[in-house]
């Protein structure tokens, strides 16, 4: 049977830090973790229904607060990673939408009309996960995309992420285990 | 609990006086504005988010309540110059100290759900119109007194108090009531631009703090 890792303790032969457990994370970051993932009502809250204004938000977002911690930075990092295959969608279908009001030659065809139905469901799923992810991160728990939370979390617990975050040490340390 | 405060100087200057009247427009007003609509947006994403996030959490999430209250302080320190109540120049940014405006707001650990939807669905009922109507007529008060103000500023260098605090006070009134609508203060603002009475010490969203939402 396989020894049950504790995942407070750091392995020093892993590639990743320790992932913060709930009760060490505090209220106030689990605040601004959530609050990345509800960047993606950006749009609606600036009453501009422009596909780039939530990926604008999230990038703001994230830059403002990525050094707080690394908790913050991974959900603002998955968030906005997230945001991206939704935004070119939501613009492929701005465009095609623009063609079709402007072109002659381009018609509401079938293709269209599939595409509007990809779309749509790739919103509602984007927008479901993205509500679960921030429950989960207000309740200081890490929750993974697909794919994106692969990539946001080796991006940030990687011990070769050089980021300095708030609290954390800047200098290198001095004392290092005998191996 | 709400801090706003503008020192009233012994001596004010009739040189920047002029200078603002003529050219305040130039060198405060536009670049100023300009930061702050951009500022602005993230202030109106953030307050609408903070809507939904208080009536699922009962919680104004902190960074982004600090980022509201000195995104007013920074509002209220341009203000304060463009209206001839305080002399320099005003800094810019949201982490910015001011010797002459003080402007705080103590954090709500706790916030009732009930009330934020009561307000986000009939603020404009009972708070906007009644305060609205008055604070209409005092904005031409103001506009009188500020107009006053300024040639007393001009002859005697000393602003009057009289009207000093009465301006101080309608600015106040004016905060209140957007911080109120805004779901940053709690309690329903009072028809008056008096100070808050102040209780035992309470948390605040101090300047100093290093708070970036």
């Amino acid at each position: 049977m396989e020894e049950q890792k504790n995942p407070l303790i750091e392995n020093v032969n892993s590639p990743y830090l320790p992932l913060p457990q709930p009760d060490e994370i505090p209220e106030r970051e689990r605040e601004d973790a959530m609050g990345a993932y509800l960047m993606m009502f950006a749009a609606l809250a600036s009453s501009l229904p422009l596909p780039i204004i939530n990926l604008i938000a999230a990038v703001i977002y994230y830059y403002v607060n990525r050094r707080k911690s690394r908790f913050i930075h991974f959900h603002s990092l998955q968030s906005l990673l997230s945001q991206l295959p939704t935004t070119f969608m939501n613009w492929g279908l701005l465009y095609w939408f623009i063609m079709i009001w402007t072109k002659e030659a381009w018609t509401y065809n079938d293709y269209f009309k599939g595409y509007v139905i990809a779309v749509i469901l790739a919103n509602v799923l984007y927008i479901i996960f993205s509500l679960l992810a921030a429950v989960r991160a207000r309740k200081g728990r890490m929750y993974y995309f697909l794919f994106f939370g692969k990539l946001s979390y080796d991006m940030v617990f990687s011990k070769s992420n050089t980021l300095v975050y708030k609290g954390e040490r800047e200098a290198p340390a001095e004392n290092k285990p005998p191996f | 609990m709400l801090t706003f405060e503008i020192k009233h100087q012994e001596q004010y200057s009739r040189g920047e006086l002029l200078l603002r009247s003529f050219f305040g427009f130039i060198y405060i007003a536009l670049p100023h504005a300009f930061l702050l609509m951009f500022v602005g947006i993230a202030s109106q994403v953030l307050a609408f988010l903070a809507f939904w996030v208080i009536l699922f959490t009962g919680r104004y999430p902190q960074s982004w309540f600090e980022f509201q209250v000195k995104v007013q302080r920074w509002s209220l320190r341009v203000n304060s110059r463009l209206y001839n109540l305080a002399d320099g120049y005003p800094a810019f940014g949201l982490n910015a100290t001011d010797d002459n405006v003080t402007f705080d707001v103590a954090f709500p650990e706790n916030i009732s759900r009930g009330s934020v939807l009561l307000r986000g669905l009939f603020g404009w009922i009972y708070v906007l119109i009644p305060h609205g109507i008055i604070l209409w007529f005092l904005t031409i008060a103001f506009m009188f007194v500020n107009f006053f103000g300024w040639w007393a500023v001009l002859f005697t260098g000393k602003y009057p108090k009289g009207m000093f605090d009465f301006q101080v006070e309608y600015l106040r009134w004016n905060a209140r009531v957007g911080l109120y609508l805004s779901y940053i203060t709690q309690d329903y603002p009072p028809f008056s631009g008096k100070r808050d009475e102040v209780p035992a010490a309470a948390p605040t969203a101090s300047a100093g703090e290093n708070t970036d939402a």
